[in-house]
């Protein structure tokens, strides 16, 4: 799995994760996450357009991150899921706890 | 009718083998990627349970994991011969919690449960022996 990470003018920290979010990469990516929380960043994109599959490892570290944003005034939106892994995050029942939204612009709408 | 069969041993390494006994299989099948994920995410989801919580010594054992396709039928089986483990009579989690209460744990058996149109769970002979069923090119 690949992060890359942008911040732009308006101090929204994307991160695009592409590839695989399971058992062996998710601890790179909460780690990723945590120090950017540490450091300041309180609104977070994740784009998730070019990530083929994600496994409840994955999602925990979602809830996690998520729960350590929420009471720092933070939010974290997820944006661009595949359909499959819309599915996946429907039946976990992320739709009632994240913002996800279609495309980095809407989801960066919604931060602001 | 096909069928595919493999051992793995009970380290967090194998978790990648996994990945690619299901896109073996799904290659083979000539399965959709969406079919395929739902295997990966069944055997990631199970296996590493197993991996994770099953065994209380730190001995070596073996975990037999079969893909078999008949007809319009997917059956996945899993079996080990760690601690009784039941993933049938598991909680579902509840989804309509706000995020301060929403658990972190327990998403995994959910997943498969939801993934997956049957599953069967017998313990037999010292193993925990769990049949899974899903009707392929149905969502």
């Amino acid at each position: 799995m690949d992060i890359f990470q942008s911040t732009s003018e308006s101090g929204i920290l994307t991160l695009t994760l592409s590839g695989k979010l399971d058992a062996e990469t998710t601890p790179h990516f909460a780690e990723v996450l945590d120090g950017s929380i540490e450091r300041g960043e309180r609104r977070i994109i994740l784009d998730m357009s070019a990530l083929d599959y994600v496994s409840s490892v994955g999602l925990r570290a979602l809830i996690l991150g998520a729960k350590r944003l929420a009471p720092l005034d933070g939010r974290m939106v997820l944006c661009g899921p595949q359909d499959r892994i819309m599915k996946l995050l429907e039946i976990s029942g992320f739709t009632s706890i994240f913002t996800i939204a279609a495309t980095r612009d809407e989801a960066a709408e919604t931060l602001r | 009718m096909s069928d595919l069969t493999a051992v793995f041993r009970n380290q967090r390494s194998e978790i990648q083998r996994l990945g690619e006994l299901a896109e073996r299989f799904g290659a083979g099948e000539h399965l959709g990627d969406d079919e395929v994920m739902a295997i990966n995410l069944v055997l990631d989801e199970m296996v590493a349970n197993i991996i994770e919580n099953a065994y209380d010594d730190q001995g070596e054992h073996e975990i037999h994991v079969s893909l078999a396709r008949h007809g319009d039928t997917l059956t996945i089986r899993i079996e080990d011969d760690g601690r009784p483990f039941d993933p049938v009579q598991a909680p579902a989690p509840d989804l309509d919690l706000p995020l301060e209460e929403r658990p972190i744990g327990g998403l995994g058996i959910h997943i498969v449960r939801s993934v997956m149109d049957a599953v069967d769970y017998r313990r037999q002979d010292g193993r925990n022996i769990l049949t899974m069923r899903k009707t392929l090119g149905r969502s």
